[in-house]
């Protein structure tokens, strides 16, 4: 397979013709969407035009040198902004939605020579696991190695794109495990960085204190490649990290001797999967032999409490983000009749799909008087101990290790038998890194049944370095 | 819950601008372009995927105010989201302050200097405005216009010590003192309006909560409705409910919004898109000393350094222009002289004419000069006063004026004795009833002289001459 | 805590939702079966412990009171329908 670098090289040199490279791209992607439906938009003036700009530039051989993705397609799952490109976060809701700006994202990869080709699927809104919670209208992504099954959520159409189109990186974004899980599921690397580390400027918000944008790539090197383009402050957003960039490629080759990892005793065996745990041992034999130390580590309150403690917190702080959805200013509208209360009512109830819904009775629930202190409130509070459990776990260990998800990519027709709370405990090991902000990647390590399985590595705050080290070791391992 | 003893009860929550650059979360311009939709941008229109980021000069406004208004101030200052739909907001929720205010249980004092105690200070962004076409009941949609949207506002809410509509009047207007001393509101374009809760004995003090009213004046003509509609309904046998209304000022009534059946409940949870702020000793201490002098220092100065009476210092400094006026006019001028004529003559003509000294454009350079040929005996205080009338009006430069109008005082003894010398003739039926021990009729004739003068002679001098000339 | 039908359209009237009779009877049960599930959150000791509303520590983000970009009008009004006269159009306030 060819690298991203190399493939940046000949795009420098002029050994490929980038428009033409381009034309090729889109229409394999119209391709591909027409089984998978991983692009809620293809944005083929945008990258045509990206293009022809980068040949021009090459011909001239001007501003090109130091351009960390020149030429390279970059998608953006579709609560990602990007200007004068529809961008609905995959709800019918914000259908038409052509924002007026960039988001901080796509501005440095735009500065970096991307080319952007499309918003990728995903749940409405981020509200799933499987994309199979789509905005009224839209359409499923399947899973790229089984189309009868889901390739994972909310960033479904990321990652089962990421699999299958030639040479591209993505950007996803995850509240409680929408990166890592997708990943596992398409059998991509997916990174979630800490919570503040990439700024959420120009992101649709789910859940204000948890979203977070990360990469999402065939290799950990494009992972890494695109995280040092789009980590950095940004004086936009107020809960931007305001510290030094770390450089995350140079961990790439970077041995891992001596390095201690954490085996999470209760994400095996009961309530898991079998099959979904079988490739990750030999993924922690395969760090053991390059020099790593792994240890078993119990941590109850993030698996036991994790759940309830995430969808609390969302579900409070996603009632509020969807409140501004009513039918003006931008997005859906209906007639203009009736009084406030009844347009307002009437826009939000014909758009808005069933898990949004759903999400949106929760949230509000959990903030009223009478409930506030014992949901929203106590939420907050168990969060605070579950990041206390997970710094006690990090003085011993430099990663903790799980399977990514508890089970294999499930079937559609499985999937619809499960109830809301059967769905969201799918997410058992993906939430609570996300409560905590901490930084995780997803290794691909195998498959089972031809399904890929993934292995979770959890890093503490501000430490993705060492989880690409680690993802590295494994990677060259196979 | 406190047990009223007054026969009517005022509590208010009153918003100010802060006078800042730009808004509270983006960058937009707070002045300028009037048009509609001219100064807006993603965030203070609710966009998705816009942020707010907090404006430092606004805290530091809002933490002047909580100081002057001794407030506790929270050692950390936190946002929330308070949410409601309405077509003014641009998200459907506001960000607000909940649980943690900025300031707490502050006072401040009125005219008479009755206390009134302070609940909350606390900071929020102001909604959109809105037009309605037809009339807020008629209209069929509204027009919205977001140039307002996001602007930087501080509440204050009182409890509910106003015992009357000119008492709740009073305190707008000292509140408005204080900001102005602070330099933390424009006066002159800022906005301040209020919502006032008032209830009657008679009722039991059922709470009525009156939205919307736009500036100190408004406050009192609202207030005084609003009780005498209370007491009406009363004395028709109708029950006062528990209910929003809003303020019609071009109609000058009170009309109902909603009738409240409970409490709305506005699930307020902490808004995650802003940071906390901490608000350290040092922030505080830097703060009060960035401070200007309030009305309290300005009192204690005129009186120990400028030796005014304290009630005339009181006067002048409740008023900050006044105040500054007073300053610069008492370094040219006697002190005394200067108080007299800003607290009495000034303030006389302003209020005749229903204006606040910053609305006219006399200055302090006007003061001086009139004070001057005041003092050295050029004009009488009669031409002084008709002078000033004049200025209220339009400024004009005092010196050439009396030049120009021949208004100098007449003072040259024999001038004034020809013009004696003459009423005394043309009114011999007069000078013969003083002559018969009826005093007053002496008044007809210094009036004559006056007459003659236009003013220019001073009564007491035309008495004298005009005794010693009939005697 | 009783969730039940006039608890959730309490709720959905809050949200500004109308949920037809099919939604409820739907929503009810799987509303229920959830919040039953997190209410075990009220096993976990929390007292004289802070709530955590951000997972890092962040503060003091503050902007200087400079002016910046605004939108043009034109921009601003662009992506909707409802409009007039440079105004935004909205439904009746009462």
């Amino acid at each position: 397979m060819e690298s991203v670098h190399d493939f940046i090289k000949k795009v420098k040199n002029g050994e490929i013709d980038i428009v033409e490279h381009t034309y090729k791209l889109i229409e394999e992607c119209k391709e591909i969407n027409k089984e998978y439906n991983y692009l809620n938009t293809i944005s083929e003036e945008l990258a045509l035009n990206s293009a022809s700009e980068i040949k021009i530039q090459v011909k001239q051989n001007k501003n090109i040198k130091n351009k960390k993705l020149l030429g390279v397609a970059v998608s953006a799952k579709d609560a990602i902004c990007v200007r004068d490109v529809e961008t609905t976060a995959g709800s019918k809701i914000l259908q038409s939605y052509r924002p007026l700006f960039d988001a901080f994202v796509i501005q440095r990869v735009k500065e970096e020579g991307a080319i952007i080709i499309g918003k990728t699927s995903q749940d409405e809104f981020g509200f799933g696991g499987f994309s199979v919670n789509v905005g009224k209208g839209f359409k499923i992504p399947k899973n790229p190695f089984d189309s009868e099954r889901s390739c994972g959520g909310s960033s479904g159409g990321a990652a089962g794109l990421t699999q299958k189109l030639s040479s591209h990186i993505a950007l996803g974004e995850s509240t409680g495990g929408s990166i890592v899980e997708p990943a596992s599921f398409c059998g991509v690397y997916g990174l979630c960085p800490t919570y503040g580390r990439v700024s959420r400027y120009g992101l649709i918000d789910f859940s204000n204190s948890m979203d977070k944008i990360g990469s999402m790539g065939k290799t950990i090197e494009d992972a890494a490649l695109l995280m040092n383009v789009i980590s950095g402050y940004d004086k936009k957003d107020s809960t931007s990290l305001n510290i030094k960039n770390d450089d995350y490629e140079k961990y790439l080759k970077k041995s891992v001797k001596g390095m201690k990892i954490g085996i999470i005793k209760e994400a095996f065996g009961a309530g898991v999967d079998r099959e979904a745990e079988n490739n990750v041992c030999p993924g922690i034999e395969e760090l053991e032999e390059e020099g790593a130390k792994a240890e078993e580590i119990s941590l109850e309150l993030p698996i036991k409490y994790g759940i309830a403690t995430y969808y609390m917190i969302a579900a409070s702080e996603a009632s509020t983000n969807l409140a501004k959805f009513c039918g003006m200013r931008y997005g859906a509208v209906e007639k203009l009749e009736g009084s406030f209360n009844e347009y307002f009512t009437k826009v939000r109830s014909n758009n808005f799909g069933d898990e949004a819904k759903r999400r949106i009775m929760l949230g509000t629930f959990a903030r009223m008087a009478g409930y506030r202190d014992a949901f929203y409130l106590k939420a907050m509070k168990v969060r605070t101990l579950m990041i206390n459990e997970y710094k006690k776990a990090f003085k011993k260990f430099d990663a903790l290790i799980s399977p990514t998800a508890s089970i294999l990519p499930p079937k559609f027709e499985d999937i619809e038998k499960l109830t809301p709370l059967q769905h969201y405990m799918i997410d058992i090991m993906t939430v609570s890194p996300n409560v905590a902000g901490l930084p995780h990647l997803n290794v691909p390590v195998g498959f089972e049944k031809n399904l890929p399985i993934g292995m979770l590595l959890i890093a503490d705050h501000l430490q993705e370095g060492k989880l690409i080290q680690l993802g590295s070791a494994i990677e060259k391992g196979k | 819950m406190k047990r009223f003893t007054s026969d009517i009860v005022i509590g208010l929550e009153i918003h100010a601008e802060l006078d800042t650059k730009t808004k509270l979360f983006c960058s937009c311009p707070t002045k300028g372009n009037e048009e509609p939709n001219s100064r807006t941008c993603v965030t203070c229109l609710g966009m998705p995927g816009s942020k707010p980021v907090l404006n430092k000069k606004a805290v530091e406004f809002a933490l002047k105010l909580c100081l002057a208004l001794n407030c506790e101030v929270s050692p950390e200052l936190v946002f929330s989201r308070k949410s409601y739909f309405y077509p003014d907001m641009a998200k459907n929720y506001q960000i607000s302050q909940y649980e943690m205010p900025l300031g707490k249980n502050g006072s401040l004092r009125l005219r008479d200097s009755k206390e009134i105690d302070i609940t909350r200070v606390h900071m929020e962004e102001d909604p959109a405005s809105l037009v309605h076409p037809a009339g807020l009941k008629e209209s069929a949609y509204v027009l919205v216009d977001y140039n307002r949207s996001g602007n930087q506002l501080v509440e204050i809410v009182t409890e509910p010590d106003l015992a009357s509509p000119d008492e709740a009047r009073d305190f707008m207007k000292q509140l408005i003192t204080v900001l102005n001393y602070l330099e933390i509101f424009d006066i002159n374009e800022g906005i301040i309006k209020a919502d006032a809760n008032v209830s009657i004995r008679e009722s039991d003090y059922a709470r009525v909560e009156i939205k919307n009213i736009t500036g100190f004046k408004e406050i009192e003509r609202a207030l005084m409705y609003e009780v005498s509609r209370q007491q009406d309904e009363i004395r028709h046998h109708k029950k006062i409910e528990q209910e929003t209304r809003a303020w019609d000022s071009e109609k000058g009534v009170t009309f109902t919004l909603r009738k409240k059946e409970t409490e709305e409940d506005y699930g307020y949870i902490i808004d995650t898109d802003l940071t906390a702020v901490e608000i350290t000793g040092k922030l505080v201490r830097e703060i009060k000393n960035e401070m200007p002098e309030l009305a309290q220092d300005k009192v204690r100065k005129f009186v120990e350094k400028h030796r005014i009476k304290k009630e005339d210092a009181e006067i002048i400094a409740a008023e900050k222009e006044l105040a500054e006026m007073f300053e610069k006019v008492a370094e040219e001028i006697n002190p005394i002289l200067a108080a007299k004529w800003l607290r009495r003559e000034l303030v006389r003509v302003l209020n005749y004419n229903k204006k606040e000294l910053h609305e006219v454009k006399i200055d302090e350079k006007h003061m001086i000069d009139l004070l001057k040929l005041v003092e050295n005996k050029k004009i009488t205080d009669n031409v002084a006063s008709k002078i000033l009338e004049k200025l209220i009006e339009k400024p004009f430069d005092i010196k050439e004026y009396v030049k120009k109008e021949r208004l100098e005082a007449v003072s040259d003894v024999s001038e004034l004795e020809k013009y004696c010398r003459e009423a005394i003739e043309e009114n011999p039926k007069a000078v013969e009833d003083y002559k018969k021990g009826e005093k007053k009729a002496l008044n007809f004739i210094v009036g004559s002289v006056m007459k003659k003068t236009r003013g220019k002679a001073t009564p007491k001098e035309v008495n004298e001459i005009i005794l010693r000339l009939i005697k | 805590m009783e969730v039940d039908r006039k608890l959730l359209e309490h709720v959905a009237e809050v949200a500004r939702i109308k949920l037809n009779d099919g939604e409820i009877k739907k929503f009810l049960p799987q509303l229920k079966e959830i919040l039953e599930f997190f209410s075990k959150l009220k096993d976990i000791n929390t007292d004289n412990v802070k709530p955590s509303f951000q997972p890092v520590e962040l503060k003091n983000a503050m902007r200087e009171d400079n002016e910046g970009q605004c939108l043009s009008q034109d921009d601003a009004l662009s992506l909707t329908e409802h409009k007039k006269d440079a105004y935004f159009k909205g439904p009746k306030a009462v």
